[in-house]
C-alpha cells in the first residue's frame, strides 16, 4: 500500500495536545500602569438586573403555556 | 522597574515561541516551564521589604499567564499566598494594571473552583478598575463574569451582551427569565465547544435547576389567576404536561425528583405528597429568590 507524505512545505499538523493547553482568554498587557476610571467603573455597575424575576406573565413564552395548560388532557 | 518589566515580559513570551518551534519539530516543549521556575525566582527576590516589592505583582500575573498557558494552574497557588498573606505587600500599592490582571485570573480560578461569591467580587473588581479601551480584555472579564451572575440570580442586560460580543449567553439569560428549560438546553448544545473550551460548561448546565423555579413559579401565578383559592397546590400532571410541551419527556418519578431538588435547594418552599400526587407550596415566598447569593449546595 503506498503512503502518502505531505509535501515539505505543508504547515506540521496541530499537536492536539498543545492545542488544549492555549489559553483562549489571555489578557492583553496594557500600555500604562495607570488610568482614570472614575466613569467607566460606574457604568459597569449599572449592566446587572436583579429585580428580574418578577410577576408578570404577560410575555409570549407566557401565554402559550398558559393555553398548553387549559387544554384538556387527552386521556 | 521598567527594565525588569520588559526582561520579564520577553523572557515569557520568547519561551512561548520556543514552545511553539519545539512542539512543530517533534520535541518535548519545556522552554515555558523553565521560564515559569526562573520567574518563580524573580518574585522571590522581589517580595522583600525593598522599594522593589510594587514589582511583585507584575511577575505574578506573567507567571499566571505562563501557568494558564501550560494548564499546571495549580502552581498559582503558592504565588497567590505570598502576595495575599505576606505583611511586606500593601494591595493598594500596586499599579492598577496589575490589580486589575491579578483579579482577572484570580476570579477565572475562583469560577474552577465554583466560589461563585469570591468570583464574583474579584471579576467585578477587574471589570470596575480596566480600562474600558481595552475592549478584549473586558469582554474576557465578561465571559467569566456572566456565568457567575447567572449562578448568583443576577441578570446582565441584553445590550451588555451585545455590545461585548457576547452571544452565545443570549439564550441562556433569556431561558432563566422565561423559564424555558428547552431554551436553556438548546443554547447549552449549540455553543458547547464554546463553553467547554472555556470551562464554564457546568457552571451554565447547573443553571437549569433555576430555570425550573422559574417555570414552576409561572405554572403557579398563571393558576392563581384562573383560581386563587386552589394556586398553592400544584399538581405534578401539570407540570408533566408544561414539560412535555417543552419537548422535554419525563414521568411523574422524575418530575418529584426535581420537586425535592428545588425544596431541598430551598428554591422551593413546600412539600409534596407523593400519594396525591401534587406539590403544595407555602403561602409565603413559596419561590426565594437568588439575589445575589449561590443556590444550596
Amino acid at each position: 500500500m503506498a503512503t502518502t507524505t505531505p509535501p515539505a512545505d505543508a504547515p506540521p499538523a496541530e499537536d492536539p495536545k498543545l492545542d488544549l493547553f492555549e489559553d483562549d482568554d489571555e489578557f492583553e498587557e496594557f500600555e500604562n500602569e495607570e488610568w482614570d476610571d472614575e466613569e467607566e467603573g460606574k457604568d459597569a455597575l449599572q449592566q446587572w438586573e436583579d429585580d428580574w424575576d418578577d410577576d408578570d406573565v404577560n410575555d409570549d413564552f407566557s401565554q402559550q403555556l398558559r393555553k398548553e395548560l387549559e387544554k384538556r388532557s387527552d386521556n | 522597574m521598567d527594565a525588569l518589566y520588559t526582561v520579564v515580559y520577553e523572557l515569557r513570551t520568547i519561551a512561548e515561541m520556543a514552545d511553539k518551534e519545539m512542539s512543530m519539530s517533534g520535541r518535548v516543549p519545556d522552554r515555558l516551564k523553565g521560564a515559569g521556575s526562573f520567574l518563580m525566582k524573580v518574585f522571590g527576590t522581589l517580595a522583600g521589604k525593598g522599594s522593589k516589592r510594587v514589582g511583585a505583582l507584575y511577575v505574578t500575573c506573567q507567571l499566571f499567564k505562563v501557568y494558564f498557558k501550560l494548564g499546571t494552574v495549580h502552581l498559582c497557588r503558592s504565588v497567590i499566598r505570598s502576595i495575599e498573606t505576606a505583611r511586606v505587600f500593601d494591595f493598594e500599592e500596586f499599579p492598577t494594571r496589575d490589580k486589575v490582571t491579578y483579579n482577572y485570573y484570580t476570579g477565572r480560578l475562583e469560577v474552577f473552583n465554583d466560589n461563585f461569591l469570591a468570583a464574583d467580587q474579584k471579576l467585578m473588581y477587574a471589570l470596575v478598575h480596566c480600562a474600558t479601551s481595552k475592549v478584549n480584555n473586558v469582554r474576557m472579564i465578561l465571559k467569566y463574569l456572566v456565568p457567575v451572575k447567572l449562578s448568583l440570580g443576577i441578570l446582565p442586560k441584553e445590550a451588555l451582551l451585545e455590545k461585548y460580543n457576547l452571544r452565545e449567553y443570549l439564550d441562556v439569560v433569556r431561558a432563566l427569565r422565561r423559564g424555558d428549560v428547552r431554551l436553556l438546553r438548546h443554547a447549552l448544545e449549540a455553543y458547547e465547544d464554546e463553553f467547554l473550551r472555556s470551562g464554564v460548561y457546568l457552571v451554565l448546565e447547573k443553571l437549569e435547576l433555576q430555570v425550573y423555579q422559574r417555570l414552576m413559579k409561572k405554572i403557579y401565578i398563571i393558576q392563581k389567576q384562573r383560581d386563587p383559592s386552589k394556586a398553592h397546590q400544584v399538581k405534578m400532571d401539570v407540570v408533566v404536561k408544561a414539560l412535555k410541551w417543552l419537548e422535554i419527556d419525563m414521568d411523574i418519578d422524575e418530575v418529584e425528583c426535581i420537586m425535592a431538588i428545588l425544596i431541598h435547594k430551598n428554591l422551593m418552599k413546600g412539600y409534596f405528597s407523593h400519594k396525591s400526587k401534587v406539590v403544595v407550596l407555602s403561602k409565603q415566598e413559596p419561590f426565594p429568590r437568588l439575589g445575589g447569593r449561590p443556590v444550596n449546595s
